[in-house]
């Protein structure tokens, strides 16, 4: 079972992780906003992920995690 | 050989900005450039540089003036409301003939905006920015090594010619992860004989105002500062030609807009019309010139930006009008993309409506 953190703070609401994932469950969340005022990315569907990293690596901002 | 690095684009920028030898940053923190000012609080001590976050934008860019005046390399940075705050300190510096360097990492307007990417405040830019008349020379930055580049020769055309310099970036290009060769060389110092460092009393003292009461002597300012502006528009208008030795189709676009119109000529390239790409890369002096000369074979222009139709202006003036030119654009934070520009010169191609 993986473990994914996004570092909200971190993010700049690119989306890069959005399209990089597999199982397309990372989302722009509208609702929340940083202290930068970007729309941070969230994760939607937790037991679906198959911790393949790749939202991780593609992150310019190194704003993801991932424990597996 | 310097190391290749992927940076994003606000921290390219910074850290460009002290390989040119500023040691003084001013600024208020405001999205989408706050990685500038970041990036020099943590950097500025490391070189014994100040690195100060001022009150507000208006103290921060008054800042600039003062280390300006004492003969240093300053700058400060914002994002577009922050620069309206800073438009009487940018008069001020070009009425005391002061060199500054000033970056705008656009983001939509007007009034608060929002904080995605836009290219609205070409006019404000390329126009002065505040009360009077002036320029400041404008350069736009399309990747993350020309936000790096344009601002070492910021800073060298602000001490060549006594003017503010200005990056007009935006909150894409600002954002952006891109590798960069940052290359040290020693930055050009230039004489400052007007700086106020001390008379020791052994010189007259110098005195930097923008007061002139006799109506004579502020014509003669004037006059003598516009003589400056003829210099560099003869000499320091710059561009990228792309595909251009045979374009019927002239695509004029600059910062993120170029890149994505580069696309969209590579793509009509590909389906056998001859477009083509004018990138300024100085926005004030406009590339006239390279215009002018272009109107002469291309059938049609297209503007494209992140605007309502600003730069569309100066190209319509750089060729008189002697070709359609047609706006293609996105705003409110929103990049075109190049199928909407391809589509555009598909119709331009075909003396369609665009």
């Amino acid at each position: 079972m993986a473990k994914l953190t996004i570092e909200a703070e971190n993010c700049k609401g690119c989306g890069l992780c959005v399209d990089a994932c597999p199982q397309k469950i990372l989302r722009i969340d509208p609702e929340a906003i940083n202290h930068k005022g970007h729309s941070p990315a969230q994760m939607t569907d937790e037991s679906r992920c198959s911790g393949c990293g790749s939202c991780a690596i593609m992150c310019p901002d190194c704003a993801i995690s991932l424990e597996r | 050989m310097a190391e290749t690095v992927l940076m994003k684009g606000n921290e390219a920028l910074a850290e460009a900005a002290i390989l040119a030898g500023c040691r003084h940053y001013f600024g208020y923190p405001i999205t989408p450039q706050t990685e500038i000012g970041a990036y020099l609080a943590k950097r500025m001590p490391q070189v014994g540089g100040v690195f100060l976050q001022a009150e507000s934008e208006i103290a921060a860019i008054h800042m600039v003036y003062g280390a300006s005046c004492a003969g240093k390399r300053a700058m400060t940075s914002s994002s577009s409301p922050g620069i309206s705050l800073k438009s009487e300190g940018l008069s001020y510096l070009a009425g005391s003939d002061l060199p500054a360097f000033v970056v705008n990492v656009q983001r939509a307007g007007p009034g608060l905006g929002g904080i995605q990417p836009a290219q609205a405040d070409y006019f404000q830019a390329t126009r002065g920015g505040g009360h009077g008349d002036f320029r400041n020379i404008v350069l736009a930055p399309a990747s993350v090594q020309e936000m790096a580049d344009l601002t070492i020769r910021g800073f060298d055309l602000a001490d060549r010619y006594n003017m503010t310099a200005m990056i007009l970036s935006d909150g894409t290009i600002g954002q952006m992860m891109e590798q960069v060769v940052l290359e040290s060389a020693t930055p050009t110092e230039y004489e400052k004989p007007w700086a106020l460092t001390g008379t020791r009393c052994e010189r007259e003292k110098n005195v930097i105002t923008s007061l002139y009461l006799a109506p004579a002597e502020l014509e003669q300012k004037n006059l003598s500062r516009f003589e400056r502006y003829q210099i560099v528009q003869r000499v320091e208008a710059t561009h990228e030609a792309y595909c251009m030795e045979d374009a019927d189709i002239c695509v004029v676009a600059y910062g993120i807009s170029a890149r994505v119109s580069k696309n969209a000529v590579a793509a009509a390239r590909a389906k056998g019309i001859r477009a083509g790409l004018i990138r300024p890369i100085t926005l004030w002096p406009f590339p006239t010139e390279a215009l002018k000369q272009a109107a002469g074979s291309v059938k049609h222009f297209l503007s494209v930006e992140m605007s309502m139709g600003q730069m569309i202006q100066d190209i319509e003036l750089a060729i008189r009008c002697t070709r359609p030119v047609s706006l293609v654009s996105r705003v409110g934070g929103i990049i075109p993309t190049p199928e909407q520009v391809l589509l555009a010169i598909e119709h331009a191609n075909k003396g369609e409506a665009v």
